[in-house]
C-alpha cells in the first residue's frame, strides 16, 4: 500500500537519511526501531511531508509521487488519506477535546458539524475519554492529551496513521493506557507506522520492524524474524543492551 | 482652597470631561482599531515572508519607532499641506496615532505569534487543514492571547497621548483645559483635574483588561501548557 524508495534528506549538509527504502500492506504495523539520531524521526516527518525530502519515490495507493517535487495541493490531496500523532502531542490548546477532533472535519473536510461530532465523540469513546469531550488539554494529563491525538487521528479515517515516539513524552505510568490504544487500533486492522523505543510494545503488536542507524535501515523484516532469529550482529547487540536496561530495572 | 477655586473646577469639570467623551475617547478607539490592523496585517506580512513587502514593513516600522510621535503629528498637519496635501485636524491625528502605534503593535503581535509553538502549526497540516486556516483559527487566537496585555499597555499609553493632539487644533481634553487655564491662571488646580480624568479613563481601562484576559484565559482553557 505504502512503498518508498531512495530517500534522503539533508540538514545543512548533515545527511540525515541516506536512501531509506521500505514498504508496508494495509493492516501493517511496522515498527521503526534504533538508537536515538539515527533518523527514525525524520524518516517519519518526511513520510508526511512535515520535511520534504531531497530525493526519494513514493507509491501510496498504487499512485507514484516524486516525495522532493510534491506541490502544496498534492500534499494536503495526501495528508487526506494519512494521520500523523507527535511526541508532545500537539493539541490544539485552544480547543477542546471534541474540538480537536472535529477541527480538521469541519474545517478541512467541509464535514457537516452534526456528523463531525458524532464521528469525534465515536472516537474519544474509543479512546476512553468521552467524558472528557469538553475539557482543554491542559486540563488533561499528558497520556489523555496523547489518547485525545489519536482520537483526532482516527476520526479522519486515514489509511495510514504515522506515529512519532508516541510514549516518550509520558510519565512511566501514563505509558501503559498509550500503548494499549494503539494495540487496539492494531487488532483493527489499522495501517500505522510507529517509531518507538518500547521494545517489548513493537514485538508484540507490530507486524514489521525497521531498524534505522545513520540514516539507513539496517533491517526491514517480518517482527518474528527480527526478534528471533536477527542474523545482524550489530541489530542483536542493540537488543541485548536494551534488555540488560530493562533487568537493571 | 478658595471658593473662586472650587468654582472654577466645578464648572470646569463637566465641560473638560465632555471633550473627554466626545474627543479623546472617539480618538483613542478609532487610531487604536486602526492600528491593530495595520499592526496584524505588518505581523502577518513579516510571518509569511511576503517578499518586497516584508522590506517595506520593515522600513515603516524604522521610520515611525525612530521619529517623535509630535514630529510627526506636525509633519503630517503643518508639513504635507506643503504637498497639497490637507486634512482636517482630528482625521489627521486619527491617521497618525494609528501609523505610530500600529508599528509599535506590530512588532508585539509578531512575537506573540513566533510564541505559538511550531507543533501548533503542523497539527494543523497533519489534520488537513491550510495555512490560512490554521493561522485562523489556532495560531492567531492563541497569539492574541499572549499579545493582549501588551496591547492593553499600548491603549493605556495611547489614551494619555492624544493630549498631544492638541499641538495640532484638536479640541480634546487637554486643549480644552488650557483655554480654561489660560483664562483663569488656576493652572495648578485645573491640570489636576485634567490628569484626574485621564486617570479615570486609564483605571477604566486597566479594569477591562483584567476582564479581558479572565475571558480569554477561559476561552484558552486556562493556563496553556505547552508539554
Amino acid at each position: 500500500m505504502l512503498e518508498v524508495s531512495g530517500l534522503r534528506k539533508a540538514f545543512d549538509g548533515a545527511e540525515i537519511l541516506k536512501g531509506v527504502d521500505l514498504s508496508i500492506d494495509r493492516g501493517d504495523v511496522l515498527a521503526v526501531l534504533g538508537p536515538s539520531g539515527g533518523g527514525k524521526t525524520t524518516l517519519l516527518r518526511c513520510l508526511n511531508f512535515l520535511e520534504q525530502a531531497d530525493a526519494g519515490v513514493m507509491t501510496f495507493l498504487g499512485e507514484r509521487m516524486d516525495m522532493s517535487a510534491m506541490s502544496r495541493r498534492d500534499i494536503a490531496a495526501y495528508r487526506r488519506h494519512t494521520a500523523f500523532v507527535f511526541q508532545n502531542f500537539n493539541l490544539f490548546s485552544n480547543k477542546t477535546a471534541l474540538q480537536n477532533v472535529t477541527e480538521g472535519l469541519i474545517v478541512a473536510r467541509k464535514m457537516p458539524r452534526g456528523e463531525a461530532e458524532d464521528r469525534a465523540i465515536a472516537a474519544l469513546d474509543r479512546v476512553g475519554l468521552a467524558d472528557k469531550k469538553d475539557a482543554y488539554p491542559s486540563h488533561l494529563s499528558g497520556g489523555q492529551q496523547q489518547r485525545v491525538a489519536i482520537a483526532r487521528a482516527v476520526a479522519g479515517q486515514p489509511d495510514v496513521i504515522f506515529l512519532d515516539e508516541p510514549t516518550s513524552a509520558l510519565d512511566p505510568e501514563l505509558i501503559g493506557g498509550v500503548l494499549d490504544v494503539i494495540q487496539s487500533l492494531a487488532e483493527d486492522g489499522m495501517t500505522m507506522i510507529v517509531v518507538t523505543h518500547e521494545i517489548g510494545f513493537a514485538r508484540r503488536v507490530s507486524t514489521r520492524v525497521l531498524f534505522m542507524e545513520e540514516g539507513r535501515a539496517l533491517a526491514c523484516q517480518e517482527t518474528a524474524a527480527f526478534f528471533e532469529e536477527q542474523k545482524l550482529e550489530r541489530i542483536r547487540m542493540f537488543l541485548r543492551s536494551l534488555n540488560r536496561k530493562d533487568d537493571g530495572i | 482652597m478658595s471658593e473662586r477655586v472650587i468654582n472654577i473646577l466645578v464648572t470646569s469639570f463637566p465641560r473638560i470631561l465632555g471633550q473627554g467623551i466626545l474627543v479623546t475617547i472617539p480618538l483613542t478607539v478609532l487610531s487604536f482599531a486602526l492600528a491593530l490592523v495595520i499592526a496584524v496585517i505588518c505581523a502577518m506580512i513579516q510571518i509569511a515572508d511576503v517578499k518586497g513587502l516584508k522590506q517595506l514593513v520593515r522600513f515603516y516600522i524604522w521610520i515611525i519607532r525612530g521619529t517623535p510621535l509630535l514630529v510627526q503629528l506636525y509633519l503630517v498637519y503643518f508639513g504635507l499641506p506643503d504637498l497639497g496635501i490637507m486634512l482636517p485636524a482630528f482625521p489627521c491625528a486619527v491617521a497618525v496615532f494609528a501609523l505610530n502605534e500600529g508599528a509599535y503593535c506590530a512588532e508585539t503581535v509578531r512575537a506573540a505569534i513566533e510564541a505559538v509553538p511550531k507543533g501548533q502549526m503542523e497539527a494543523g497540516y497533519c489534520v488537513g487543514m491550510s495555512y490560512v486556516q490554521i493561522m485562523r483559527r489556532i495560531v492567531l487566537p492563541q497569539a492574541f492571547r499572549t499579545a493582549f496585555p501588551p496591547l492593553s499597555n499600548s491603549l493605556i499609553s495611547m489614551v494619555k497621548d492624544t493630549s498631544l493632539a492638541a499641538n495640532i487644533t484638536v479640541m480634546e481634553m487637554f486643549m480644552e483645559t488650557q483655554r480654561v487655564a489660560g483664562r483663569t491662571y488656576e493652572h495648578l488646580a485645573l491640570y489636576s483635574e485634567v490628569a484626574v480624568i485621564y486617570l479615570l479613563f486609564c483605571t477604566v481601562i486597566t479594569w477591562l483588561q483584567r476582564m479581558g484576559e479572565r475571558k480569554l484565559s477561559s476561552m484558552n482553557g486556562g493556563d496553556v501548557i505547552h508539554a
